[in-house]
């Protein structure tokens, strides 16, 4: 039997575009349930006010009579602002998280180099060293920080026996444990995206550069930084975003005065059970973290416009 | 180099001696071999360029060609050997300090600089004034004819269009010496006759000095003056087109530039102005028309290249340097036809007419009996 060519080529476009919605459809849906509707929730609940309940907050809707009523509760955020604890948690998170940013950059660069050069057997082994340790669990990790870092710890032990210091070095529970633990557990995040593009970087350009007359600093700062702008700024959001909201890492390495907002976050959850203030606590978060996101995605565009 | 002693140091008396070059050389190799860790990739080369020359190394990929441009550029240390440039010795200089420029196989353009800051790059390193680094980058794109294309970058241009900015690029610092890798590797086949001349005429009338490495042997016949040729880190010969290709002095040149028909023979008679030379596979003797130097009886190679040849359907009346076998293919390349006949003894001999002379001539086809001649003067004497 024969088939309109038509009629053919409309049924291949249906089943194409069915396609296409199957293999689509999947991550949106999931992003739909997991992403957008829990954001919705707690953006709801940010803007209730607390109750002793079940739930413990209030609806926004409500029924009275006749009267629909939506009540949209401000003075969470108002709190927020007003309460000099908040400001500077954000604040000292910011700030931690963006040294700790730095700092994974300063060390994965030049290792993320060294690799890239390497030849391509070797290069294999030296990721897998990176990335091995993501293996095990992240808590047992940071808690194996612990037992290096504390008084009576392996790096102070070693210090001792070593003669170069004469009472243990107070690390655990300070800012530096904190820088540790946070770059110790985010220098992959750094290294992999430095790495997939410092592998592609054409040698011939670098020789290029040579032979033009630069020296090999000139050579770095006019050919192979800008190249790898796009891997850098990649690896920096990847750190930068999750540092931020760092919980685990503050709580068991940091000490008492680096408040950071993940933990002000959960005390508010889980210690003040305030609901509604937790949420909002959140909801800026995220919106102080779209800041930057923004700004990639625009950079992002406009290099794709550019080229 | 080793790390603690540089040529330059080690021998400098050497170096000092071979510095004094006889007028005309200006760029002089000598004695340069290059080891790496499996393979010697030079052998004691050694050449000399003439100011303004356009020198091609030609040869097949892995024959020791780049690593020589390589060696010159700074980018490799010899393992013997010096290279002098204009006097001076380059051994000692890294690749930033050398006074020699190269255009990248593939270009190398930097993709992140438009096309007037990636020519402009050469000069920003010696920290001259912006205005002059502006007025040199303007008379370089005018010179390469890129003025509209300024602002572009790398990746919105086409092949030719890149190479001329590789070329404006690796020419703004007035180097001493031009190295050319493979210049017209990345480019179509009709582009790259065109940019062949394009080039060439840029490089004469800039009177640079230029060495190019390339495995396409029109390239380089094309676009140098001269010629070397080289075969595993060694060069075979060196010389104008014409004469590498009517001369060639051992069979892998012969062979290496365009087609030749090889017999193996062995020294029959010598006179004042002639050689009689019998062969096995030849029914007839072979008479070479110059003497040669070689000693009696001597084995020798014999080449005569296919355009040498004439076709007939009758024996040809003279005593020598003929041929008779069945034409086996015949393969049309619309300007010329290559006529392949097999001789009773096995041998495939190649012989192309131009179909301009085959039109007014008599005509041949695949299957038949025809006979190949030579004059004398045709036949090229290698040692076997």
């Amino acid at each position: 039997m024969k088939r309109a060519p038509g009629r053919e080529r409309g049924f291949a476009q249906v089943a194409r575009a069915r396609l296409r919605w199957l293999v689509v459809g999947p991550p949106y849906l999931w992003l739909l349930l997991f992403f957008a509707a829990p954001f919705l929730i707690v953006l709801k609940i940010s803007l209730a006010e607390a109750q002793i309940a079940m739930p413990p907050f209030t609806d926004l809707l409500r029924w009275s009579g006749e009267k629909l009523s939506l009540t949209l509760n401000l003075a969470n955020y108002g709190f927020l602002l007003s309460d000099e604890l908040y400001v500077s948690a954000y604040l000292n998170s910011l700030r931690i998280a963006l040294n700790a940013t730095l700092l994974c950059l300063l060390i994965a660069y030049p290792m993320a180099w060294v690799i890239a050069r390497m030849p391509p057997g070797r290069r294999l082994v030296f990721l897998m060293l990176i990335i091995l340790p993501s293996w095990t669990s992240f808590l047992i990790r940071i808690y194996a920080w612990i037992g290096i870092l504390k008084n009576e710890g392996l790096l102070n032990e070693a210090l001792l026996a070593l003669g170069l210091i004469d009472a243990p070095l107070r690390i655990l529970h300070s800012e530096a444990a904190l820088y540790i633990g946070i770059v110790y557990a985010y220098l992959p995040f750094m290294l992999l995206p430095l790495y997939a593009n410092l592998v592609k970087l054409d040698d011939r350009l670098l020789e290029a550069a040579t032979d033009l007359g630069a020296k090999s600093h000139q050579v770095f700062v006019r050919v192979i930084l800008p190249l790898s702008r796009s891997g850098i700024l990649a690896g920096c959001m990847l750190v930068f975003i999750p540092a931020v909201g760092e919980f685990v890492i503050p709580e068991l390495l940091g000490g008492a005065g680096n408040l950071m907002i993940g933990k002000v976050l959960w005390q508010e959850f889980f210690n003040n059970r305030d609901w509604p203030v937790a949420s909002a606590v959140a909801i800026v978060m995220l919106l102080l973290l779209m800041v930057p996101i923004m700004l990639l995605h625009r950079y992002q565009a406009r290099e794709l416009e550019a080229r | 180099m080793t790390a603690n002693t540089p040529p330059g140091a080690r021998d400098g008396a050497e170096v000092a001696a071979a510095a004094a070059t006889p007028a005309g050389s200006y760029l002089r190799v000598v004695g340069v071999s290059k080891d790496f860790a499996d393979c010697r990739a030079l052998e004691q080369v050694d050449l000399e360029v003439g100011k303004g020359e356009i020198f091609a190394l030609l040869g097949a990929s892995g024959c020791g060609k780049s690593t020589l441009l390589r060696v010159l550029a700074g980018f490799e240390t010899p393992s013997e050997g010096h290279v002098i440039l204009d006097g001076e010795p380059l051994d000692a200089l890294p690749p930033h300090r050398r006074p020699v420029n190269m255009m990248f196989q593939s270009y190398a353009l930097f993709p992140h600089m438009s096309v007037e800051k990636n020519i402009a790059f050469g000069l920003k390193q010696e920290g001259l004034r912006r205005a002059e680094i502006a007025e040199r980058v303007v008379e370089m794109l005018t010179l390469v004819r890129m003025g509209e294309y300024a602002r572009r970058k790398p990746d919105q241009l086409s092949g030719g269009q890149q190479q001329r900015v590789a070329l404006a690029r690796s020419l703004i610092k007035r180097p001493k010496l031009l190295l050319l890798d493979e210049p017209m590797g990345a480019l179509d086949r009709k582009l790259r006759a065109q940019m062949q001349i394009e080039v060439v005429d840029i490089l004469r009338r800039l009177g640079v000095t230029c060495l190019m490495v390339t495995h396409d042997q029109d390239e380089a016949m094309t676009m140098a003056g001269r010629i070397a040729i080289m075969e595993r880190g060694r060069i075979r010969q060196v010389g104008a087109p014409a004469e590498v290709y009517e001369k060639p002095s051992c069979r892998y040149s012969a062979e290496f530039i365009g087609s030749v028909n090889l017999f193996e023979g062995r020294v029959s008679e010598q006179f004042p102005d002639h050689l009689l030379i019998t062969s096995r596979s030849l029914p007839y003797p072979i008479r070479v028309g110059y003497a040669a130097l070689v000693p009696d009886a001597a084995q020798v190679t014999l080449a005569v290249r296919p355009e040498k040849m004439s076709l007939s359907h009758s024996p040809p009346a003279q005593a020598h340097n003929k041929l008779s076998g069945v034409i086996e293919r015949i393969a049309y390349f619309g300007s010329h036809s290559a006529y392949y006949l097999r001789t009773p003894s096995g041998q495939t001999v190649r012989g192309v007419l131009l179909n301009a002379q085959r039109q007014s001539g008599p005509r041949f086809v695949a299957g038949e009996q025809a006979w190949m001649a030579w004059e004398a003067d045709a036949v090229v004497v290698l040692p076997a």
